[in-house]
């Protein structure tokens, strides 16, 4: 027991978690305005809340060692199909959402179907596919819509963007206003996601076909169409992420998703999951995802240019790799004669493979 | 080195002429001639020579079986320096030129020793190195444009031309010859070749494959800095949006040029060519007066075909050569048994 | 750097001698105090089962490997050989028994690679050609160094290699199983290059699994088993056959009480195959395995077995003759369909890569085939029974771990293969194919196998073993098919009597060459 708590307390997401209390206690302490509920806590919780949709849309595709290069273009495309849902067809909003994520789901369906056909490396059809995305999106909005966007909200979609707990009040009281709407529907997704990885069975043969295809292939487990399933799950969510931002901007346009492809991939990276396959972690991914847009607060607030957070994010990516790659030399050693290892070609499988923990 | 002239009719360059000579006969029609007179001349070579150059960058570091995000944020910081030197410091045009050269090998450099140094897979050094001079670019220029007058001189020789053709295309084929003569000529070419197409194999030979990474790597960052260059010399100025369209362009032109992307092959005229292709099909975008987004999806859809087409040609040539093999074994045992 | 490459005749000559070698990787001793001596003109052949050294051996003295402790003296001065390279500067050549080569350069760049001939900086192309050639010459080869490796078959790229090694002043080869997986046309045509470069005063070392073509071809004989040398430098005209294949194998084996199989009952036949042609190249194969027999599928390697069980389970195309289960014709497209709906189970030879997952937990390695029996509702997986499932094999089969979640990969390669068999035994498999179960594998753990085996065979499971190793083989089937270049050659009932059956099983290998004679 002792000895399960001393592993829990060694993951990357503790230290994750370590690292975020410390860095909110200093910007606290040092602008108070930070804890503003309506106007800092609020927006900060509803980006954490759609960029860790969008981290795991790529994280379920690093679960079976592919990457999504795509994932931006796919929530824009989407999110292009909820537009086109309540502006051309007025649905009511469950059903346009609805429209997005099945129109994501077949984008990502059809790039699976297209990576397990070939055989060609994820990166490269995913690349490709994000040139079409990027081709077709803002084409059908100049066709479909005035000005580039799709504006017709429908009864409840301000509500989902922009309404806190503040909002939601039963008896008399109301909720804070710190907490956005928008987490309940996220909270929902992150939960379904674990459990897919952690109870059930596809879950299980995701993760060991991302450990690795060819024992996958051996121990009966239909690889062909894990690899397909994953990419359509990471389409469903990417649109998802793009949706809910769309809401919370108020109107849905060709430049949804322009920002997701860097943060999707830092996010679950920072929260362990493995770039090579086989392990995830939904609550790591949530956390780096955190930590990334607290430090964006955080110098926003000290009239810190947007400019310093991405040089910051870089070298946060590096030196977590790189401690992961140390820590990872250190077990190693005295393990496998292998001595010889050819620098890492393939970008999708010779990743940093950190041994230590293993899926609940 | 012969060639059977089957071959050289199903290699992928002639494809990419045929494509050429048809493509531009149709443009010429369709702008009743217009399209070769000087101006549209022109200014299609003249905005050929940065896919060209950033073409060639990317088809380095995937012949050693590595790639590099970072090409457009390399240039970036390398064209913003230079013109932020020039524009705020006084530094004389010419160093200004030398200087996105120097910042391009450095940066590459870093790239090359990260990959070795950490094990890291490339993928992710240079996604986290282009995030770090994404932020240096915007640093540097923040949301100003530096207007080209601080560069007259370069502004001039971003302009001239020599017999109809730009000075700048010309530059970016010079590059293309230096790139496919050193991967001819010289030890260190093949070497790179050697290690992206059986790392073990050329181990074993005495190759260090950690030295080809960095080689790779920082010859991309160079090559990213001579785009720079020529971006510096024929924009009409450098703000943070210099290199922001590179990364997608970078890898099609390779892809489609007929670069495995497994490592160990180059095809510096495919990567020519296939950027050549991509030029005319913007250029007819704007021809026909499209958006310029469809010039992304035929470009995704493109690429998507190229490899698609590729390993199922693979393949299936993979399999026939496995039953012939199969079949000569079988029969030879049966010969021998019953001979 | 040595740019300019030595011209021919007469050549150089040069004793290796390796003193004391001694390699350990992490929980084996590879290499424990062997030594070896290579003298000029004449050709040595190293021996041994698989796992017993011999590519530890040739990897340390081409600085491959750093051996812990030992020396290597070539030509009298003694040599810390750091890398590939440094070999080679002491004219150390070597053909690995993979295929190293660039499959994107032409014959000629192969050659010369590492040290490719220049002139005013440049590379001298037209020198690449001269060499290449030269180099190929010096093996009577028609090759045109022009041509792509790519259009060469693995015999003609082995070839290339020995002329990779000709190209510098190599005075010592070292071969490792050239001829495993080449024809006998092919094989002649190497011993040509073998004897010629002998005769020319090289030290040839040779590996092989053949003893036929040791005894036509080898003058001194170095023998290893499990990392030791048992027999060192020795004449081979001083050992007769059964000999070396006494050292090669010993007789650790002997305390194994083999049970008396001969009372099982005969029923009727489990799997079988009909005169089946394969897209791997099998030609009228015929086999039947009875449940609770186990039937041996031996031949060298590259004969053709593991393709056969890769066609029997659906990895392969069957195009014709009739595959049997139960005696009902089936056509299986896919190990999933194998497994699950005709319950044959493959237990790969390649354990590492198609075993087990490494990176994963035992419980996810053994439970991964019958996750569709541990359901608790729709999809999910009722963790108690995947626990205690896992548990019941855990003790059944003696693996040693410290705890359920602990990654395979932390394992013995022992364990680890138990671990891969447990994943088929949970699926219940009526028929099991074994393919090299105990490769790599100490002898302790060996004998469990052996004795697990027979356990699954008397309840009753159809069991078709595959396996190099001869003594394995006479040990543990009740009869043993013979298959040799994707043939059956044919099927003896095993006494279990080694020195006859060992004869018998080598002779049925040749049986071929014989009826041409």
């Amino acid at each position: 027991m002792r000895s399960a708590i001393r592993a829990q307390l060694t993951t990357p997401r503790f230290l994750l978690f370590v690292i975020i209390v410390v860095l909110v206690a200093v910007i606290v302490a040092l602008k108070p305005s930070f804890l503003n509920g309506a106007f800092v806590l609020a927006p900060l919780i509803t980006s954490i809340a759609i960029f860790t949709v969008v981290g795991l849309a790529q994280m379920v595709v690093l679960s079976i060692g592919h990457m999504n290069i795509a994932v931006g273009n796919m929530a824009a495309f989407g999110a292009m199909i909820s537009g086109i849902s309540f502006d051309l067809f007025g649905l009511p909003l469950v059903a346009g959402i609805a429209a997005g994520l099945v129109g994501g789901g077949l984008i990502g369906a059809l790039t699976g179907w297209i990576i397990a056909r070939t055989g060609v490396n994820s990166f490269i059809v995913t690349l490709a596919m994000s040139f079409a995305l990027l081709g077709l999106v803002p084409t059908v909005y100049s066709a479909l819509s005035t000005g580039s966007a799709f504006v017709v909200k429908p009864a409840g979609f301000d509500a989902l963007g922009r309404d806190s707990f503040a909002d939601v009040c039963q008896f008399g009281y109301c909720g804070p206003a710190a907490i956005p709407v928008m987490v309940v529907p996220v909270i929902v997704v992150m939960v379904l996601v674990a459990v897919l990885y952690t109870k059930t069975r596809v879950g299980r043969e995701l993760l060991l076909t991302g450990s690795s295809v060819k024992a996958a292939e051996f121990s009966g487990i239909p690889t062909s169409r894990r690899i397909v399933l994953a990419h359509t799950l990471s389409g469903v969510l990417a649109a998802l992420a793009g949706i809910l931002l769309a809401t919370s901007i108020g109107s849905f346009t060709p430049s949804i998703g322009d920002e997701f492809m860097l943060q999707s991939f830092v996010g679950p990276i920072l929260g362990g999951t493995l770039l090579a396959g086989g392990y995830v972690s939904v609550t790591g991914t949530l956390l780096g995802i955190t930590l990334t847009l607290v430090i964006r607060k955080g110098l926003e607030l000290f009239g810190v240019g947007i400019e310093t957070l991405n040089v910051l994010l870089g070298v946060i990516l590096l030196i977590a790799l790189s401690a992961d790659r140390v820590r990872e030399i250190r077990l190693r050693k005295g393990r496998t004669p292998d001595a010889s290892a050819p620098p890492p070609s393939d970008p999708a499988r010779s990743a940093d493979r950190s041994t230590e923990e293993v899926p609940a | 080195m012969k060639r059977s002239i089957a071959s050289v009719l199903r290699s992928q360059s002639t494809t990419l002429v045929a494509i050429i000579v048809v493509g531009t006969v149709l443009l010429g029609i369709a702008s009743s001639g217009n399209f070769f007179s000087p101006i549209p001349f022109r200014t299609f070579f003249q905005f050929l020579a940065v896919p060209i150059l950033i073409g060639l960058a990317q088809m380095i570091t995937v012949a050693v079986g590595q790639l590099n995000l970072a090409v457009g944020a390399i240039g970036g910081v390398a064209a913003a320096l230079s013109a932020v030197m020039m524009a705020d410091a006084g530094v004389p045009v010419w160093l200004g030129a030398v200087v996105p050269l120097v910042v391009g090998t450095l940066a590459g450099l870093v790239n090359g020793w990260l990959v070795v140094l950490t094990r890291i897979n490339g993928f992710i050094v240079t996604l986290a190195t282009m995030t770090i001079l994404l932020g240096a670019q915007y640093a540097l220029v923040s949301t100003r444009t530096v207007s080209a007058a601080n560069w007259a001189p370069l502004a001039d020789i971003g302009k001239a031309t020599v017999f109809g053709l730009p000075v700048i295309f010309l530059v970016s084929v010079v590059v293309a010859i230096l790139v496919a003569l050193a991967f001819r000529y010289t030890v260190t070419g093949r070497s790179l070749l050697a290690s992206g197409d059986n790392p073990e194999a050329a181990r074993l030979a005495g190759i260090s494959n950690d030295r080809s990474v960095i080689v790779a790597h920082a010859a991309s960052g160079l090559l990213c800095g001579v785009a720079a260059l020529v971006s510096i010399a024929s924009l009409p100025g450098i703000n943070q949006s210099v290199g922001g369209d590179w990364l997608l362009p970078s890898f099609a032109a390779p892809i489609i040029g007929g670069v495995a992307l497994t490592g160990g092959s180059v095809a510096v005229l495919g990567t020519v060519l296939a950027a050549t292709v991509v030029r005319l099909v913007d250029t007819a975008r704007a021809e026909f007066q499209l958006a310029p987004a469809w010039v992304n999806f035929v470009i995704g859809a493109v690429v998507l075909g190229t490899v698609a087409l590729g390993r199922v040609r693979q393949v299936r040539q993979e399999r026939r050569l496995g039953a012939e093999r199969a079949r000569e074994a079988s029969s030879t045992a049966i010969l021998e048994k019953t001979r | 750097m040595n740019p300019e490459p030595p011209t021919g005749t007469p050549r150089a000559t040069a004793t290796l001698e390796a003193l004391h070698i001694t390699k350990t990787f992490p929980g084996v001793k590879a290499l424990d105090d062997v030594s070896i001596r290579l003298a000029p003109g004449s050709v040595h052949a190293l021996l041994g089962e698989n796992g017993a050294g011999k590519s530890t051996l040739i990897k340390a003295l081409t600085g491959v490997h750093q051996p812990d402790s030992g020396s290597i003296v070539v030509g009298g001065a003694e040599r810390r050989l750091s890398d590939p390279s440094a070999a080679r500067d002491a004219g150390i050549g070597v053909v690995h028994q993979e295929r190293n080569v660039i499959r994107g350069f032409t014959v000629g760049e192969n050659i010369v690679m590492g040290r490719m001939p220049r002139r005013a900086g440049r590379i001298d192309w037209a020198g690449v050609t001269r060499e290449a050639r030269r180099c190929l010459e010096l093996l009577d080869l028609e090759l045109d160094p022009s041509t792509p490796i790519v259009d060469l078959s693995s015999a003609q790229m082995q070839l290339v290699e020995i002329a990779r090694a000709l190209y510098t002043e190599t005075t010592v080869l070292l071969l490792d199983e050239p001829t495993a997986s080449i024809s006998a046309a092919e094989s002649d045509r190497l011993f040509r290059v073998v004897d010629r470069l002998r005769d020319e005063g090289t030290a040839i070392l040779f590996v092989s699994h053949k003893l036929e073509e040791v005894y036509a071809h080898c003058d001194t004989v170095t023998v290893l088993r499990d990392g030791h040398s048992v027999l060192e430098s020795e004449p081979l005209s001083a050992h007769s056959h059964d000999e070396i294949v006494d050292t090669m194998v010993g007789r650790a084996l002997g305390s194994l009480t083999v049970p008396d199989r001969r009372a099982r009952p005969v029923a009727a036949p489990a799997l079988s195959l009909v005169d089946v042609t394969t897209t791997a190249g099998h030609h009228g194969v015929g086999l039947e395995v009875r449940p609770g027999e186990i039937l041996g599928l031996y031949g060298l390697v590259g004969a053709g077995r593991t393709e056969l069980a890769h066609a029997i389970v659906g990895l392969e195309r069957i195009t014709a003759g009739e595959l049997r289960v139960n005696g009902e014709p089936v056509r299986i497209r896919s190990l999933r369909e194998a497994l699950h709906r005709y319950r044959v189970g493959y237990v790969t030879e390649n354990r590492k890569e198609e075993g087990v997952f490494l990176e994963q937990s035992i419980t996810r390695n053994i439970a991964v085939t019958v996750w569709s029996k541990l359901q608790r509702g729709p999809g999910f997986i009722s963790a108690k029974k995947e626990r205690d499932l896992v548990a019941g094999y855990v003790s059944d089969l003696d693996i040693r771990i410290s705890s359920q979640s602990q990654l395979t990969g932390r394992l013995s390669g022992g364990n680890q293969q138990k671990v891969s068999l447990a994943k088929w035994l949970a699926a219940e498999p009526e028929i099991l194919i074994i393919d090299e179960p105990t490769v790599g594998i100490d002898l302790r753990t060996k004998r469990s196998f052996y004795e697990l085996i027979w356990k699954l065979a008397d309840e009753g499971m159809a069991i078709l073993l595959i396996s190099s190793d001869l003594a394995e083989m006479i040990t543990l089937a009740d009869r043993i098919a013979v298959m040799d270049r994707f043939v059956i050659n044919g099927e003896l009932e095993n006494s279990h009597d080694y020195d006859s059956m060992s004869r018998d099983v080598i002779h049925l290998i040749h049986s071929g060459a014989e009826v041409a004679r």
